[in-house]
């Protein structure tokens, strides 16, 4: 049995790590959201902007998380283009099966692409604030997971804030919700759901900055990630941003505390124990609800 | 649709339902003595080697077909079920001790048990959570795989013994290309039965639109879990036979998602919703890969040009390429035909506008 | 299916292309000869006359190994340029052939089978990673072909009853430690760890590095406070660094690669745990771990089987040439390389022949079974299963970089540091 100082320690990781794992996957929702699409490519597209970021890093000295300015951009462009020459070539009655082929190829050409460029060499981001910690009641809280945290936080506000508070998240929810009838109401759904990737590949963006100063990484790092997200968004609910980020919370901590306290192989399971017990008792999610009651 | 006609096409009457017409009949027989002979037209060792792993393919993407083909359900999972039968069948020789033929019947065994397990959790969910719960089959029995030391070697690996002690390498690879032969040909029988039978119509019902299906009495959850069962058996099968053949497993290469990617890529290149599309498919694009290896072997050239095709299959010809080129082919052939009935058409509205 | 049409088609296109696969796709026969010039290193052989011994190498150059296999391919390249600069092989131009294997072993065995069986190669080297030589050692054998090796160096390499297998290193992974295991048992009680905790990756060599000096260290009566292991994959090494950590061992003994020992060093430092000894296997000898643990080194402690300061044969000229040719000085995988193509050079010119068959293959494997090889990492002796029986060298980074701490001989280049410093 661990020491109480080392379940707290577990635990304090697990929540900051579940809150790093909730802006790796945000974006995953957002993609299902809006188009019934499951992302397979999303965590080849972390690793991408990790490059991206390390090279931008290297080449003019930026700070890591500050690339976020020209990296969130470029994404978003990249997802509106994604969505609006790719993935809405696909004919609806298969989109569901052909768009993860067609993101899986995505993945391999992201890892080919960044092997051929960058070789298959480890990189890595280090920062003078991520190798230390912030220290309260004897538990560590390691700022690079700290800033992790604070930025999948504020990504989830801000999702929420333009979900809420604007024309476009309106336009947005009525197309998660029910595409025809938005379309019927006069929402343009075509642009709307390039938004809505664009959205969800821009977190992408911000969670390879992240993910770059946390770990080292090489172009194969990806396939580490697909298994974890993708349990945390059926976890979640398919397509909810709000049940994907507790889903992950809950599951990053169950994570750390397995490790703490049984072993690196049970913790990973955890994932998959999760997954298959959601899809027996409660296939739509735990904490989803009904899809057009979300958000 | 091309199933459409074959959605209302009754139940075979004989029952080796040899097809009719005298090319066809001329093409299926030149088509099994070329391959039967083959390891006698490529004798050398590698080219053999080679030759199994395309015919393992062959069986790995008809297996993946009879899934994805018929209900539309797109597995990326399925090599869990080739790493558990051949793990199953590992384990039987090895710590069992049992004979190859029994541990290779435990094998097939085993994983339509578990895809049976697997599949009903699986298809509860429709669509997109399929896709997820097999990328976790696979990670999952990694995982395990790896852990379970005291059963499966773990990570310093497994080692089969040869099915035939003393056999030669080269030797053993014709072995191999042989029963994995076998091993096709039983899976496309299996392929071509459920095709033509009401089972089959239930699942391509399930593929053109699953709630009405359910609405005319098909029962879709039982049809489903079935036919994951039977694609995982042949699956595991090849597994089996890998594992004797190759005589070394290792969890992290044997559950691997891009081993369940290239099944994919292959059925549905080839056309998943045709008999012969996946070993047609697998017959491009595994020789492909071993022409970029061993060619262009020094680049990660590879893996950009397996997500190219991927890309451009998925995008432009999800049917596959039989399709394509059967519409090519119709295109280019009735046209000779065409010219002169379109010309005399012509011809003839001209003079009705002439007169 | 009432419509034939797509049934002849695809038996028209399947034909074809059965015919053209077997014929063509699967590389004939003088294909290997040119297509393997894509992937052959053509090592400045102007001078010399006469047929190359061609040398056939399977890869890692992408996938999960493919950082370290860089390394050892360099180091194949820069010992054929100085074997073809100082008169070739038997008076012959050495050419390498070789083909990247995306650390997959159904591809190495593809790779080797090809290699052997089509472009005929004379000889073949080992590829990288432990994970991928026993099945590739099994094709070598099974035609008879010498298989000596950078990589395989875990117990289970040395129990298949290979007969062609050798490591060129100078010990397996289970006595990579045996240097610091003499080490700590010749401290004065008050200064040896009383406990020690060990994380290793789930993988064959790693784990036995770690495993080895666990063995020893438990003879010597160090308690083990914590063991353990994780999958390949795992992302995050906090939370394994903190139950580490929360034992407060003396020593630390990681059987690591490279990011696995990145983010625990990370992880220790982040959550203040302080070892008065630390060592990691594999990771701390990559160029690029300083750099990925923020300079946070003084003190780590790895096993080396090569040092570039040694006094060893042509240690120096391998120094200088290697950094000359690839621009960076040689890693230890290039060591590796280089010692390979020392020891199957030394057996080809004693035993006089390179080509394939099991009369000169048996022979130069018999000789290098019985034979002392002067290498750069000191004289090589094997025993009958293959395994080298010298010992690795200590490492420990200090101040000015990386030195060579244990044994106490003439590669040593400085003194081991213990206590070790904060990091």
């Amino acid at each position: 049995m661990p020491s109480l100082s080392l379940l707290a320690q577990g635990l304090a990781l697990g929540v900051l790590t579940g809150g790093v794992y909730a802006l790796l996957a945000s974006g995953l929702t957002l993609y299902f959201g809006v188009m019934r699409v499951v992302m397979v490519a999303h965590p080849a597209f972390l690793f991408l902007a990790a490059y991206i970021t390390y090279f931008l890093h290297a080449v003019t000295g930026m700070d890591p998380l500050l690339t976020a300015v020209i990296t969130v951009p470029l994404f978003f462009l990249l997802g509106v283009g994604i969505q609006r020459v790719l993935v809405a070539r696909i004919p609806q009655e298969s989109l569901a099966m052909m768009s993860v082929l067609l993101t899986f190829s995505l993945a391999l050409l992201i890892e080919g692409g960044l092997g051929y460029v960058a070789t298959g060499s480890y990189r890595s981001i280090t920062v003078d604030y991520a190798t230390t910690s912030l220290h309260l009641f004897g538990v560590a809280f390691p700022y690079d997971r700290l800033i992790g945290f604070g930025l999948a936080a504020a990504t989830f506000i801000a999702i929420f804030a333009v979900l809420r508070l604007t024309r476009l998240g309106k336009a947005l929810r009525a197309t998660i919700q029910h595409p025809d009838a938005a379309r019927l109401v006069g929402i343009d759904t075509a642009k709307v759901t390039g938004i809505g990737f664009g959205i969800g590949l821009a977190t992408a963006a911000l969670g390879g900055a992240v993910l770059s100063i946390i770990d080292p990484f090489f172009p194969a790092a990806h396939w580490d990630y697909i298994g974890k997200l993708m349990a945390i968004i059926v976890v979640g609910g398919l397509g909810s941003v709000r049940g994907a980020a507790i889903a992950a919370l809950i599951l990053g901590t169950i994570e750390a505390v397995v490790q703490v306290s049984g072993g690196a192989t049970e913790a990973g399971l955890m994932f998959y124990a999760f997954l298959f017990a959601t899809l027996l008792l409660r296939p739509q999610g735990f904490f989803g609800g009904r899809l057009a009651e979300r958000f | 649709m091309p199933n459409a006609s074959s959605v209302r096409s009754p139940a075979p009457t004989a029952l080796p339902h040899l097809p009719r017409s005298v090319p066809l009949r001329i093409g299926l027989g030149l088509l099994l003595v070329l391959l039967l002979a083959y390891p006698w037209i490529a004798p050398g060792g590698y080219l053999r080697y080679a030759g199994v792993l395309v015919v393992m393919y062959a069986v790995l993407s008809t297996s993946w077909s009879m899934v994805g083909g018929f209900t539309g359900y797109v597995s990326l999972g399925h090599a869990a079920f080739f790493g558990l039968g051949a793990y199953a069948t590992g384990i039987g020789v090895v710590t069992l001790g049992l004979p190859h033929a029994a541990a290779f019947v435990l094998g097939v065994l085993v994983v339509a048990v578990f895809a049976a397990v697997a599949g009903l959790a699986a298809v509860r969910a429709r669509g997109a959570s399929f896709v997820i719960v097999t990328i976790a089959m696979v990670t999952m029995l990694s995982l395990l795989a790896q852990d379970m030391t005291w059963l499966t070697g773990g990570s310093a690996g497994l080692q089969v013994p040869g099915a035939v002690a003393g056999i030669s390498r080269t030797g053993n690879h014709a072995l191999f290309f042989y029963l994995f032969t076998v091993l096709l040909l039983f899976a496309l029988l299996t392929w071509w039965f459920i095709d033509r039978s009401r089972y089959g119509a239930g699942l391509k019902a399930i593929r053109e639109d699953e709630e009405k299906a359910e609405a005319l009495g098909v029962p879709t959850t039982a049809y489903k879990v079935a036919a994951l069962t039977v694609s995982a058996a042949f699956t595991g099968a090849a597994g089996g036979l890998y594992a004797m053949w190759f005589g070394n497993l290792d969890p992290i290469f044997v559950f691997s998602l891009v081993l369940g990617s290239s099944m994919v890529l292959m059925a549905l290149l080839g056309g998943s919703r045709y008999l012969l599309g996946p070993t047609l498919g697998a017959f491009v694009v595994a020789p492909a890969n071993e022409y970029f290896l061993t060619q262009h072997g020094e680049s990660q050239l590879h893996i950009i040009l397996s997500g190219a095709l991927l890309f451009v299959v998925v995008l432009f010809m999800p049917e596959g390429v039989i399709p394509a080129v059967q519409r090519a082919l119709r295109r280019f052939r009735p046209q000779s035909a065409s010219i002169r009935e379109q010309t005399q058409q012509e011809l003839h509205e001209s003079r009705g506008a002439a007169t | 299916m009432r419509d034939r049409g797509p049934l002849v088609t695809s038996l028209a296109a399947f034909t074809l292309l059965t015919t053209l696969s077997a014929c063509s796709t699967p590389e004939d026969p003088t294909a290997g000869a040119e297509g393997g010039a894509a992937g052959t290193f053509d090592a400045g052989a102007a001078g010399l006359e006469g047929e190359p011994v061609r040398i056939g190498i399977s890869m890692p150059l992408s996938g999960d190994f493919s950082e370290p296999g860089i390394g050892v391919r360099q180091g194949y390249e820069t010992w054929a340029a100085m074997v073809n600069e100082s008169g070739g092989l038997l008076d012959r131009p050495v050419e390498l052939v070789f083909r990247d294997d995306a650390s997959d072993p159904n591809k190495v065995v593809s790779d080797y089978e090809s290699l052997i069986t089509q472009a005929k190669v004379d000889l073949v080297f080992g590829p990288f990673s432990t994970r991928l030589v026993i099945p590739a050692a099994e094709v070598a054998e099974s035609y008879d072909m010498l298989f000596v090796e950078p990589a395989g160096a875990s117990d289970e390499v040395f129990e298949q009853g290979f007969e062609y297998l050798f490591y060129a290193a100078p010990a397996v992974a289970s006595d990579h430690y045996d240097n610091l295991a003499d080490y700590i048992e010749k401290l004065p009680a008050d200064e040896r760890p009383r406990t020690a905790a060990y994380a290793s990756l789930d993988d064959p060599f790693a784990q036995d590095t770690a495993y080895g000096l666990k063995d020893r260290m438990e003879a010597a009566g160090v308690e083990t406070v914590a063991d353990e292991v994780y999958p390949p994959g795992t992302t995050g090494f906090t939370a394994i660094a903190a139950r580490i950590a929360d034992t407060d061992a003396d020593l630390v003994v990681g059987g690591t690669q490279f990011e696995d020992s990145v983010g625990l060093v990370r992880g220790f430092q982040e959550l203040g745990y302080q070892p008065r000894m630390a060592a990691f296997s594999t990771g701390p000898t990559i160029p690029e771990f300083e750099e990925a643990v923020g300079g946070a080194t003084e003190g780590i402690i790895s096993p080396v089987g090569w040092s570039p300061s040694a006094d060893y044969g042509q240690n120096a000229d391998f120094v200088a040439r290697h950094t000359e040719l690839h621009g960076a000085p040689p890693s230890e995988d290039a060591a590796n390389g280089f010692t390979t193509g020392e020891v199957v050079a030394a057996a080809v010119e004693e035993v006089g022949c390179a080509e394939q068959g099991r009369k000169c293959q048996k022979a130069l494997a018999d000789h290098i079974r019985g034979a002392e090889t002067e290498t750069i990492v000191g004289p090589l002796r094997f025993d009958e299963q293959g395994r080298p029986q010298s010992a690795h060298l200590i490492q420990q980074w200090q101040a000015d970089g990386p030195e060579i701490v244990l044994p106490d001989d003439d590669a040593r280049t400085g003194d081991l540091v213990h206590p070790k410093a904060e990091w």
